[in-house]
């Protein structure tokens, strides 16, 4: 799951090593976040919406990990677990007429890798296609006990016979 | 007032103005200047150190915020003008400080008010909209001061259909430790729980600008006629500093209460970033159990007991996020 890209590789080891505190997020001088070190593939992210397309980005988009740092509502920012989130599959959210009868919107499914908490994501539009299409392969073999557990929260894991849906949306990103 | 009761005196200051100060010495208020070398930090000459008058060598510090306050304790003498001057500060058993707002490198501390039994931190229901940090701020400074705290809350008379997601939040504070009290000056509501409380006692109204602490105050004390200012001049839900200066007001139903100006902005002063937890009561049980002990700063550290706290519902998230935010800001 590790990507190959880190463009500021250097960088981001002298801020691990020099401040632990500033090494997750980096701000703009006016104090607005401008982008964070990924906490898995420590990629430089950046928080710009004309490169994500989303008013919040979630997760990076070069490993697809995540960080539990939302409890009730996205973007809370009340989690105090704030563990990685690791991908773990594909589902759809379905929202009425968005893109049409009875098709939903791809998300992206994290788990919690320290207390276990479920959450779905939007795909950004810089997410690598590659690696989402490698999730979904993966996803395929999730086991059946985590599925229902998932499916008992509301999430339904997409399963190998979707695999034209996500591709069909996956080329719209 | 007895001339042969001129030479020294003690008092309490009960309001100050630009260049002056009220003080109360016995039963009489006078009105009293201050002596310039209480704003000084004077370095004397140690040549003959018992000699009756001294020789300053040097002036080390000059203080930019005023050094007397209300609630202070101070000795009260005539000046050689003829006037009264305040020639000394008794030490303060606890006062409610901030960091001075005014822009600057050196940021100085501003006293709010000393001496006092009890701090109310008042919030209206809307009209200003309450900012729970703003309370916890005051909660961490009155905790560093061991002061005890009530929660006031006014305009109850404005309670809609929102009204439980604030009591989900006065029930937090509650089960915290800290008593709230929910008033309506306009219609009484909560006035002789208020006066059983400030009974024989030294109290502070503190608060945003609005939030209605003269009204609250003109309630209790009936006929006292505070000027009272009206929220939403062209700014929606916001105050208009209708006070500006603190007073101490004698109740007479025994006590005294303070009414301060409203704040826009509360930043600690004098905190050390590793003392904070310590400051909320509900985190305290936690200090100490952490992966990392003291070195923890309960914000990303594995292990750390607080946050698992916070995880397992025994710290309120919202207060967690006060707590982060503070440490950040120290």
């Amino acid at each position: 799951m590790n990507s190959s890209y880190s463009p500021i590789e250097g960088n981001s080891k002298s801020y691990k090593t020099k401040n632990k505190w500033h090494a997750s997020r980096i701000k703009r001088s006016d104090g607005s976040e401008a982008g964070f070190l990924c906490c898995h593939c420590h990629a430089y992210v950046s928080s710009a919406e004309f490169l994500s397309r989303v008013h919040n980005r979630n997760h990076c988009p070069y490993c697809l990990w995540s960080r539990h740092l939302d409890l009730y509502d996205p973007g809370d920012r009340l989690s105090a677990c704030k563990s990685t989130m690791m991908p773990i599959g594909l589902t759809v959210k379905f929202i009425a007429k968005k893109y049409g009868e009875g098709f939903g919107e791809l998300m992206l499914v994290h788990s919690c890798s320290d207390c276990g908490h479920h959450s779905i994501n939007r795909i950004a539009a810089d997410d690598d296609s590659d690696l989402l299409l490698e999730l979904f392969e993966a996803s395929i073999r999730l086991k059946s006990n985590e599925r229902r557990l998932l499916k008992l929260e509301g999430i339904e894991v997409l399963n190998g016979s979707q695999k034209k849906l996500v591709q069909a949306q996956l080329i719209r990103y | 007032m007895n001339s042969s009761s001129y030479s020294h005196d003690q008092g309490v200051v009960v309001k100050k103005n630009i260049s002056n100060y009220h003080v109360r010495i016995h039963d009489h208020v006078e009105v009293c200047g201050m002596a310039m070398r209480l704003r000084k930090e004077l370095s004397y000459s140690a040549e003959n150190p018992n000699a009756s008058k001294r020789v300053v060598r040097d002036v080390k510090g000059f203080d930019k915020t005023d050094p007397i306050v209300v609630g202070d304790r101070v000795i009260v003498a005539n000046s050689a003008d003829g006037m009264r001057a305040i020639i000394e500060i008794l030490p303060r058993l606890n006062q409610l400080s901030r960091q001075d707002p005014a822009p600057g490198t050196h940021k100085f501390e501003q006293v709010i008010v000393a001496n006092v039994d009890f701090i109310l931190p008042v919030f209206a229901v809307a009209d200003p909209t309450p900012k729970w940090g703003l309370l916890d701020r005051y909660l961490v400074s009155a905790e560093s001061m061991q002061i005890p705290v009530i929660i006031v809350i006014t305009k109850v008379d404005l309670i809609n259909d929102r009204y439980r997601e604030l009591e989900l939040v006065l029930e937090m504070y509650q089960r915290i430790g800290y008593p709230v009290i929910l008033t309506s000056s306009l219609k009484g509501t909560g006035m002789e729980e208020l006066r059983h409380i400030l009974s024989g006692r030294l109290s502070a109204f503190v608060g945003k600008s609005g939030v209605g602490k003269t009204a609250l105050l003109n309630a209790l004390e009936l006929g006292l006629g505070l000027r009272m200012g009206r929220v939403g001049n062209g700014k929606i839900g916001k105050g208009r500093h209708t006070t500006s200066a603190a007073e101490m007001v004698p109740l007479s139903f025994g006590g005294d209460i303070i009414d301060t100006p409203g704040v826009r902005e509360f930043a600690l002063n004098n905190l050390d970033r590793k003392e904070i937890a310590k400051f909320f009561p509900e985190m305290r049980p936690f200090i100490g159990a952490c992966k990392f002990r003291s070195d923890c700063r309960h914000d990303e550290e594995p292990g750390c007991a607080i946050r698992r706290a916070v995880m397992e519902g025994k710290i309120d998230p919202h207060r967690y996020q006060s707590y982060l935010t503070l440490i950040k800001e120290i």
